[in-house]
């Protein structure tokens, strides 16, 4: 059993710059984190609409009239089944270690308690969406999107992005 | 064909690429952020450099739907420092957890939960972080095209041969020491 995931990072990054040229080419480029807000959006308009009226940014989303999900909901709705459906198919290609909710690398640094695992997850999710609404985009539209097109924003973002999380891994991972 | 279902196929397509290049692995993210295991960096670069050439000869021929992103440095270094240590934590990005919690990691489904909670307490920080990071030094829709002043492609070119090239011939994987 190979450790290496089922197609190579050419094969991998030749297709996503491809698809990021057609959705270029159809509707716009990539990006995924917006997608969060709208879900947010959504949900608070129906449960609290009195209170996502009055909130500045979901009130930009998540309107009443189309409930916010349109092509770009679609397009993370599209990630979920499209993944879902390649990881059914071909589970058995994948490397044994990059499967289950607990990762062997996670285990051998900071033991197997699920609940750490997934409380540091979860607080990650936190921060990933946090940075990415402040930042405006997060991997797939600042880095892959933003950085295709030139923008300079997408630039530092990618810099800024890169050294911390490399930072980050080498704080945690001491002594590796 | 109908905008929704071209949304909802490249999505499909998205996560199926993220799934089979291995970005939903937490051992191949963790493995490019201590620099040791290259794979992420360099499907990551080989996009950017396919992407760019592909989106600036669409820019040549009129035919890009481009979308910039304002460039305020300030929200978007705060922004991109947060969102490293998230993705340093978590193992995942906004999109790979999405694809991991479609494969059954319960983790990536946790990353996905925090990340709806973060970006609520976002809405309800953004009055405050709007003033003060995000209109602040704010350059709008900037490129390198109107930095240098001369057509993108030019720039394009360049640019993307000097990321395959870096993809192909110059980042190795460095195990072991």
């Amino acid at each position: 059993m190979s450790d290496e995931p089922v197609i190579s990072w050419k094969a991998a990054g030749i297709a996503l710059g491809l698809l990021l040229t057609l959705a270029t080419f159809l509707v716009k480029p990539l990006g995924v984190s917006t997608q969060f807000v709208v879900t947010d959006a959504v949900v608070a308009h129906e449960i609290a609409p009195a209170f996502a009226e009055g909130n500045t940014y979901l009130s930009r989303y998540g309107e009443k009239t189309d409930w916010g999900v349109g092509y770009g909901w679609m397009l993370v709705f599209g990630m979920l089944v499209g993944g879902g459906l390649t990881a059914m198919l071909l589970r058995e290609k994948q490397p044994e270690q990059d499967k289950g909710s607990m990762p062997q690398m996670w285990v051998e640094n900071f033991g197997a308690s699920r609940m750490k695992r997934f409380s540091a997850a979860f607080l990650g999710g936190v921060l990933l969406l946090f940075g990415a609404r402040l930042a405006g985009g997060c991997t797939s539209g600042h880095m892959i999107s933003g950085i295709s097109q030139l923008a300079v924003g997408s630039f530092v973002f990618g810099v800024v992005t890169f050294a911390v999380a490399i930072l980050t891994a080498k704080l945690l991972y001491r002594g590796w | 064909m109908d905008i929704l279902l071209i949304g909802f196929l490249i999505g499909c397509a998205f996560g199926a690429i993220l799934f089979l290049g291995g970005a939903t692995s937490y051992r191949k993210i963790l493995g490019t952020l201590l620099l040791r295991d290259m794979t992420i960096i360099k499907l990551m670069c080989t996009a950017i450099g396919v992407g760019t050439l592909g989106v600036y000869l669409l820019d040549f021929g009129g035919m890009a739907n481009m979308s910039i992103k304002p460039a305020y440095i300030w929200g978007i270094a705060a922004g991109g420092a947060i969102f490293g240590v998230g993705w340093a934590v978590s193992g995942y990005c906004p999109g790979t957890c999405v694809v991991g919690t479609s494969e059954g990691k319960l983790d990536a489904l946790f990353t996905l939960l925090g990340a709806l909670a973060g970006a609520f307490l976002f809405s309800l920080a953004f009055p405050w972080l709007d003033a003060w990071l995000i209109q602040n030094a704010n350059f709008g829709k900037l490129t390198l095209e109107e930095v240098v002043g001369i057509q993108g492609i030019y720039l394009a070119i360049p640019f993307s041969l000097a990321l395959l090239g870096l993809a192909f011939f110059v980042l190795k994987d460095r195990y072991g020491n």
